[in-house]
């Protein structure tokens, strides 16, 4: 193992290694909080005219299967090289994760509790913000974190056109034939996103102490 | 007081789901809506509140239609409890008790100290005030349910069911709850069920409608059993109406005959001459505070000895001569094996026995009482 593992070159690129997980993260986390911002009225559109539904889910599955590379290059025209053109793609995938989740999460409310809700007296964006969008919190949680992991390990694609983040080691170590800068690369990548999931599950356990699971 | 004007709701599709209802639910009563599935009963109940809105007639709350007031105001002054409580899974108990407060603008403090004065009421400990409904069990969710309908004091509440998902143990203690605080509270409540034995026990007057959302019959609950009006009614209220009436009239007017009674130290004798004495065979046999020991047959005394020390028969079960109903007083007549009831007194001690055909003959004379009443009424 440490016949083809530089330690030497790993303990003295630590600030290296500092700056490309930040960069991985804010290209990975950006397009999270993007996708929920776009999702959230989405999906409550969905719920409130179901006939949408189908339409939308039916695109997001297919700007889904759009292949990340392809639209890259598609974007570099329009946004350079620039994180943006990273930060797009890996936006829009997320929908196709999170608009059903949010869909799901709103249609979570039991029923009596819509209904007893109704009843007392809650109507309009009062039920939803006090009443639906609470109780939708779990679910909406669950796709946060698909979302989350599935772009820290999209991103480092974007390191084909120099954008992406911990991915940069990668195509340098391929192109250098050293495969320590490549292993650092996984092992980060992994790290960033157990840590992540991790972060997530602690935020999900304070905002949702009532919870059963 | 709520009034239904011909009130009639038709679906689009066409489904009459209540039809021409007219009815009177006076302030401070119990009105139970009963009836089978598809009756109209809970969609009646919802045009109180616009959960529903009418299609003919009008529902008035105190004179007002209820079409003129805005749905979110009118609701936050009617309390409403469903089956399956229908708590807020994401807020406290305190908090779910006091929903309605917090939409009206009270002070958190007020609304809380509140909450915690319910969950008193309701017999809840104030430990579950910080729980979340999921720890609770269905009985508690639902006294937390009725808690939070009482919140903000409104005058009228509806129940939709409210019992029909809990145990029959904890129903009943339920039932037995509302009863109370309905004593002290006078509530205009109106209770929708599908179970008349629960409409008998909590209503004031009860309305039976029928599929297509017609009303049957609207009467108070022991008028419902002595005269259904059809034969829809009769098989709906069930085959033992006649006993079941006899819940509505007191004990108290039963004449208990002491003469059958003897205590434990009499000599056989004394048995012998007191049997003969009161025309009985069976004499019930007491201890020195006038507790109930047990039955014994005149015919068959030995020649000599104390009652006391003779083998006697089981007593059942004795009924409350102060409290307790004609009801209790058959049941336990049936269940003697002298065919009389042992009644007594709130410390156990026996008032006298009566028996079937004396028990029989008073209900008559009520049921009889009461005929001449409602025709004079009509």
């Amino acid at each position: 193992m440490s016949d083809w593992l530089d330690w030497d070159w790993l303990a003295s690129h630590g600030e290296l290694f500092a700056a490309l997980t930040g960069d991985h993260l804010y290209l990975s986390i950006l397009p999270v909080i993007g996708g929920l911002l776009i999702s959230l009225p989405l999906g409550l559109a969905c719920v409130r005219w179901p006939r949408i539904y189908p339409p939308v889910l039916g695109t997001t599955s297919v700007l889904y299967a759009l292949p990340s590379l392809a639209l890259f290059v598609l974007l570099i025209d329009f946004t350079g090289f620039e994180p943006l053109t990273v930060m797009i793609p890996l936006t829009i995938y997320t929908l196709s994760v999170l608009v059903p989740n949010v869909v799901d999460g709103l249609r979570s409310v039991p029923d009596p509790v819509r209904q007893a809700a109704t009843a007392m007296g809650f109507a309009g964006i009062r039920r939803l913000l006090q009443v639906e969008l609470p109780i939708a919190v779990p679910v909406i949680m669950a796709g946060l974190r698909v979302a989350t992991v599935a772009n820290i390990s999209l991103v480092s694609v974007g390191a084909i056109i120099g954008i992406g983040g911990l991915g940069q080691l990668f195509t340098e170590g391929f192109q250098r034939g050293f495969p320590t800068e490549i292993a650092a690369g996984v092992a980060l990548i992994v790290a960033l996103a157990v840590a992540a999931d991790a972060l997530l599950v602690i935020v999900q356990r304070v905002l949702t102490p009532w919870s059963r699971a | 007081m709520i009034t239904f004007e011909n009130v009639t709701k038709r679906f689009p599709d066409g489904t009459v789901a209540v039809d021409d209802l007219s009815l009177q639910m006076p302030d401070g009563r119990i009105t139970v809506l009963v009836g089978p599935s598809g009756c109209g009963k809970t969609t009646s109940l919802r045009m109180i509140n616009r959960m529903v809105e009418p299609t003919g007639g009008a529902v008035l709350l105190d004179g007002v239609d209820v079409r003129t007031v805005d749905p979110p105001a009118l609701r936050r002054g009617i309390g409403y409890v469903i089956q399956h409580a229908g708590l807020l899974p994401h807020r406290t108990i305190v908090d779910n008790i006091a929903t309605v407060p917090y939409l009206l603008g009270w002070d958190k403090r007020r609304a809380r100290d509140r909450a915690m004065e319910l969950l008193e009421l309701l017999g809840l400990p104030a430990t579950v005030a910080r729980r979340y409904p999921y720890q609770l069990s269905g009985g508690q969710q639902q006294r937390v349910g009725v808690a939070r309908a009482l919140a903000a004091d409104p005058p009228v509440i509806l129940m939709d069911e409210p019992f029909s998902a809990v145990d029959p143990i904890v129903r009943k203690s339920l039932q037995d709850e509302l009863l109370r605080l309905q004593g002290g509270l006078g509530k205009t409540i109106v209770f929708v069920t599908h179970d008349i034995d629960e409409a008998i026990k909590l209503g004031d007057q009860i309305a039976i409608l029928r599929q297509g959302g017609k009303l049957a019959q609207f009467d108070r609950p022991e008028q419902l059993l002595a005269t259904p009006h059809d034969a829809f009614v009769e098989s709906f209220i069930g085959v033992d109406r006649g006993i079941r009436r006899l819940s509505f009239f007191p004990a108290e007017e039963l004449e208990l005959r002491d003469d059958t009674v003897v205590p434990a130290a009499a000599t056989v004798d004394a048995a012998r001459q007191a049997a003969r004495a009161a025309g009985e065979s069976w004499l019930l046999v007491v201890d020195g505070e006038r507790r109930p020991l047990g039955w014994l047959l005149a015919d068959a005394l030995p020649a000599a000895g104390h009652v006391g020390e003779l083998d006697l028969a089981p007593y059942g079960h004795p009924f409350q001569a102060h409290s307790d109903s004609l009801r209790a007083a058959l049941d336990s007549a049936v269940l003697s094996p002298a065919g009389r009831a042992v009644g007594v007194d709130q410390d156990g001690g026996v008032v006298g026995t009566v028996s079937q055909a004396e028990i029989g003959e008073v209900a008559r004379g009520r049921a009889g009482a009461q005929a001449e009443r409602s025709e004079a009424d009509a």
